[in-house]
């Protein structure tokens, strides 16, 4: 029997069965010992011993997004107006999650981000993107749920969309309306 | 139909059978063909390489700060140990110093993923015996270290949290409180498992004198880690050839008594591991209690490491992890080589379970904490 | 009322009300679909789901909550969804034969079953033997079960399972006979009205060798049945598989049906050899001579309680512990359990027969 040990056979009758005997009531003893130890469990008694279920989506028991901690790498969230379309993010992303195009924008100075895509469907929610804006308009959020039904649902769009003919002569009428102003017209 | 009850001989010679690369009892996709003489293994193989990844090639293909994800990914169950050897072996390429707070955060990070992989360790353990109660319990703690991390770092299990050259943020408010609380529960828990499991009959009669590691199978296949301490074997890293910051704290390691089996065998292995867990918890006191003010990164900007080689290693919780880093001054690493324990464990399996019972086969294979997602790489 | 006829058949015709002398024949067939339906599917289902919550209870879960308040009809749900699978394959004979053997095995000894004074519709000289014999059909079924399978689980599973019900029949046999040495016979109504309703007039605690058969009696049943905690090999989770690896769907209800069947019979068997059936004080027996049904009915429902309670000490050690290998079990029974059975056996003879000794 194998976890009795290899019974002393050399002994005497007496001293094998007395071995046998405590081989056995030993055994016993750890058996009941076990189910002593799950007692207590059966009338929730303490801290220690409540049902940890988490019962999601319940709500008697479920934590919500509020409850993780402020750290907590959840879908990602680019504030556009922040953004300087630096792409830095897009350099970074291990595995080029986010999509960037970008167009000259108002001045000369600023860039138009007219398509900044994130797909989810590829993120690994590493973070290093939102280690590597400068702005600091990306960031995640703590919202965790994500599932969609259809896979091009997990594109998320921050961007400002294409530049329009009517923006681009706005932006000219504007320009030449601030070179006369400097001028002194 | 025909009758096929007995029109098959029941086959009393040697069996071939082959299990795998998908079943219930094995710790990953790997696939053994056994040679079974009824209820005794013969001779068996294992077949490995259905989790290759190509991870190390990934490491070419990326700068060296956004390698650190595919880092994470070695070992996904105890991803900080994979990331840990990386930067360590690019601050050794780059001559790299890390500040004293950077190292005491990464060992407080190291040894809680000890205890994490070691806890779900015996849940692989206790599921191959059946022991359903205690294997609820030691979930329920594992939850609270994952909680910890998510504190510190903002994820569960891929942390991305160190950096070369240190950490990437602070450690949060009240988060080396929890860290003691921590402390303080799993040391109770620890009481109760072993009232409820590590001693219970049933339990030592499937693991005492059951899968023996001797000295020569260890050494003959470089194991490593608690695997070989529980054969007595006293080698780990930590003391070996401490690294960041494990020069300075007083532990000691546990090794295999063999009180009440055989030295090596699968007992040993689940008691040195819960030996190892109380350890941590010892370092974890220590280093919160003393952790240095200063700096958690030395700035490196994400640019060329120079050229170089560098060779590092760590004990993760299954045993050494080695990280071999060729640089040639580029923006991405050249080549990154991991010396995964696991690999090395997978070798002795075949010699080890000879003159096995079958039934046995699943908490051998349990209790010598394979990761074949580290193995294939 | 006719004055003839067997006890169960008056109760029975009491009980529906009948007038006139019917054949037994069709009363015992509609005896045995009342049991069926009143008694051995409620039971499965009051047993599975407090087997569930009790076992979450243990593991500090919350078990079954969604059907149903508290999860009460979790077991309607699970056996609905059942039905509702099969494995792909066809049916081959192999497969009928284990599934009849198995069936038959069971169901056949419904008629066997004691429930109370009067309601006892196989009252011979060796009565109790027959359940003892239809779980060992169990065990030839579920080794059929295994050889259904030209797989390497099922050829193996199946010895397996064989060799520990042979382990298992042995000391259960003996602690049979045990029982019956105080008792004087193994009527079911001999048996019983040798004890009394309170536990010290039980044949567990008259002696300590009973008790020590009560134990071994309980333990061999649970080796010899292959039922938690001595499953290891019938569990998936083996390597080997287990016999029962395979199935899916019905034949995995008729399964598990199975099991509990063969869990609740060998409860109430030992309810009623050693822990004093369904006998009530003598006071209410008094009381309630006139009315047989309330007479019959809370002597069953005193004996369910008492085999309800056995079942749940079964399956609180059965979670809480783990499992052993198959050969150590069978070891365990032969040298632990046949052992304590066989000293049982002998000091029961010498207590019952001192009096003739000195």
């Amino acid at each position: 029997m194998g976890g009795m040990g290899a019974l002393d056979m050399s002994g005497s009758l007496f001293s094998t069965t007395l071995s046998y005997l405590k081989d056995v009531f030993s055994s016993v003893r750890s058996i009941l010992e076990s189910c002593v130890t799950a007692i207590p469990y059966l009338f929730s008694a303490g801290e220690n011993r409540k049902e940890v279920t988490e019962q999601y989506p319940d709500p008697i028991s479920s934590r919500t997004a509020d409850d993780l901690p402020s750290r907590s790498r959840g879908l990602l969230f680019n504030d556009i107006d922040r953004c300087t379309g630096c792409r830095e993010c897009e350099k970074i992303c291990p595995n080029k999650s986010i999509a960037i195009e970008t167009q000259s924008g108002s001045d000369p100075a600023k860039i138009w981000v007219s398509l900044f895509d994130i797909d989810f469907s590829k993120c690994i929610f590493c973070g290093l993107c939102v280690e590597e804006c400068i702005p600091g308009s990306l960031v995640h959020t703590k919202q965790y749920e994500g599932a969609v039904y259809v896979l091009d649902d997990l594109k998320a769009s921050f961007g400002r969309g294409g530049v329009t003919p009517e923006m681009q002569a706005r932006w000219a009428a504007n320009r030449r309306t601030h070179e006369n102003e400097e001028v002194g017209f | 139909m025909s009758f096929s009850l007995f029109g098959e001989r029941l086959k009393t010679d040697v069996t071939n059978w082959e299990v795998g690369p998908y079943h219930l009892s094995l710790p990953g996709p790997i696939r053994l063909s056994l040679k079974l003489d009824g209820e005794v293994i013969i001779s068996g193989e294992v077949e490995t390489g259905f989790l290759h990844r190509g991870l190390e090639k990934c490491f070419e293909l990326h700068s060296w700060k956004s390698a650190i994800p595919y880092a994470d990914r070695l070992d996904p169950e105890a991803a900080v140990f994979g990331e840990l050897v990386y930067c360590l072996a690019v601050e050794e390429a780059a001559n790299t110093l890390v500040p004293p707070r950077a190292q005491a955060i990464r060992i407080i990070l190291s040894e809680l993923t000890r205890i994490s992989c070691h806890l779900a360790n015996a849940v692989r353990i206790a599921r191959a015996v059946g022991a359903e109660t205690v294997l609820h319990y030691l979930l329920r703690d594992r939850e609270k270290i994952i909680d910890l991390f998510e504190l510190l770092t903002g994820a569960r299990f891929s942390l991305n949290f160190l950096r070369i050259g240190g950490v990437r943020a602070d450690v949060t408010e009240g988060f080396i409180e929890r860290v003691l609380d921590v402390c303080d529960l799993i040391r109770v828990r620890l009481k109760e498992y072993n009232d409820l499991f590590t001693f219970n009959h049933a339990f030592l009669k499937r693991t005492i004198n059951v899968g023996v590691l001797s000295p020569a199978l260890i050494k003959k296949y470089g194991m490593t880690g608690p695997n070989a301490r529980a054969s007595g074997i006293n080698a780990d890293v930590r003391k070996d050839r401490p690294y960041s910051g494990y020069e300075i704290l007083d532990f000691e390691v546990p090794l295999g008594r063999g009180e009440g089996g055989t030295l090596g065998d699968a007992h040993e292995r689940f008691l040195i591991r819960l030996r190892e867990v109380s350890q941590s918890i010892e370092i974890l006191k220590q280093v919160t209690e003393g952790l240095p003010l200063g700096e958690y990164l030395t700035p490196t900007e994400d640019k060329a490491v120079p050229e170089g080689e560098a060779y590092v290693r760590v004990e993760s919780s299954r045993g050494l992890l080695g990280c071999h880093l060729m640089s040639l001054g580029g923006t991405a690493p050249h080549r990154v080589q991991f010396r995964a324990p696991s690999g090395f464990h997978l070798q002795a399996v075949p010699e080890l379970i000879t003159g096995l019972k079958l039934e046995d086969l699943s908490v051998v294979l349990a209790s010598l904490d394979l990761s074949i997602s580290e193995a294939d790489r | 009322m006719s004055g003839q006829g067997p006890a169960w058949a008056i109760l029975l015709q009491k009980v529906f009300g009948l007038q006139g002398n019917y054949p037994n024949g069709l009363l015992a067939f509609v005896a045995l679909f009342f049991i069926y339906l009143f008694l051995i599917v409620p039971g499965a289902w009051i047993i599975s789901y407090v087997d569930r919550k009790l076992g979450a209870d243990f593991q500090a879960r919350v078990g079954p909550n969604r059907a149903g308040p508290s999860g009460f009809f979790q077991p309607l749900a699970d056996f609905l969804k059942l039905m509702q699978k099969d494995s792909q394959e066809k049916i081959t004979t192999s497969d009928l034969l284990w599934i009849i053997v198995f069936s038959s095995a069971l169901y056949s000894s419904v008629a066997v079953i004691p429930l109370g004074s009067s309601f006892l519709m196989v009252d011979t000289d060796l009565s109790a033997f027959i359940p003892f014999l239809s779980a060992l059909v169990l065990a030839l079924g579920t080794m059929l079960l295994g050889f259904s399978r030209p797989t390497v689980p099922g050829w193996f599973g199946a010895i397996k399972v064989a060799g520990q019900a042979f382990s298992g029949a042995f000391p259960a046999l003996i602690s049979l006979l045990t029982a019956g040495i105080r008792s004087g016979g193994f009527r079911w109504s001999h048996l019983a009205n040798s004890q009394g309703a309170s536990p010290m007039d039980w044949a567990a605690f008259s002696n300590p060798f009973q008790f020590l058969a009560l134990i071994v009696f309980m333990i061999s049943g649970l080796v010899m049945m292959c039922l938690p905690p001595m499953e290891g090999v019938v569990l998936p989770i083996n390597m080997n598989g287990g016999v029962t690896a395979h199935l899916y769907g019905r034949r995995w209800a008729i399964f598990r049906l199975g099991r509990f069947y063969a869990s609740f019979l060998w409860s109430l068997v030992a309810s009623v050899l050693f822990l004093g059936g369904w006998q009530l004080p003598e006071q209410v027996n008094d009381l309630l001579s006139d009315s047989l049904i309330l007479k019959q009915s809370l002597e069953s429902i005193l004996l369910l309680s008492k085999t309800f309670i056995m079942m749940l000490i079964v399956i609180w050690v059965s979670r809480v512990n783990p499992r052993t290998r198959v050969d150590q079990v069978t070891d365990f029974a032969w040298k632990v359990l046949s052992p304590f059975a066989l000293l049982a056996l002998v000091g029961s003879a010498i207590w019952a027969g001192w009096g003739l000794l000195i």
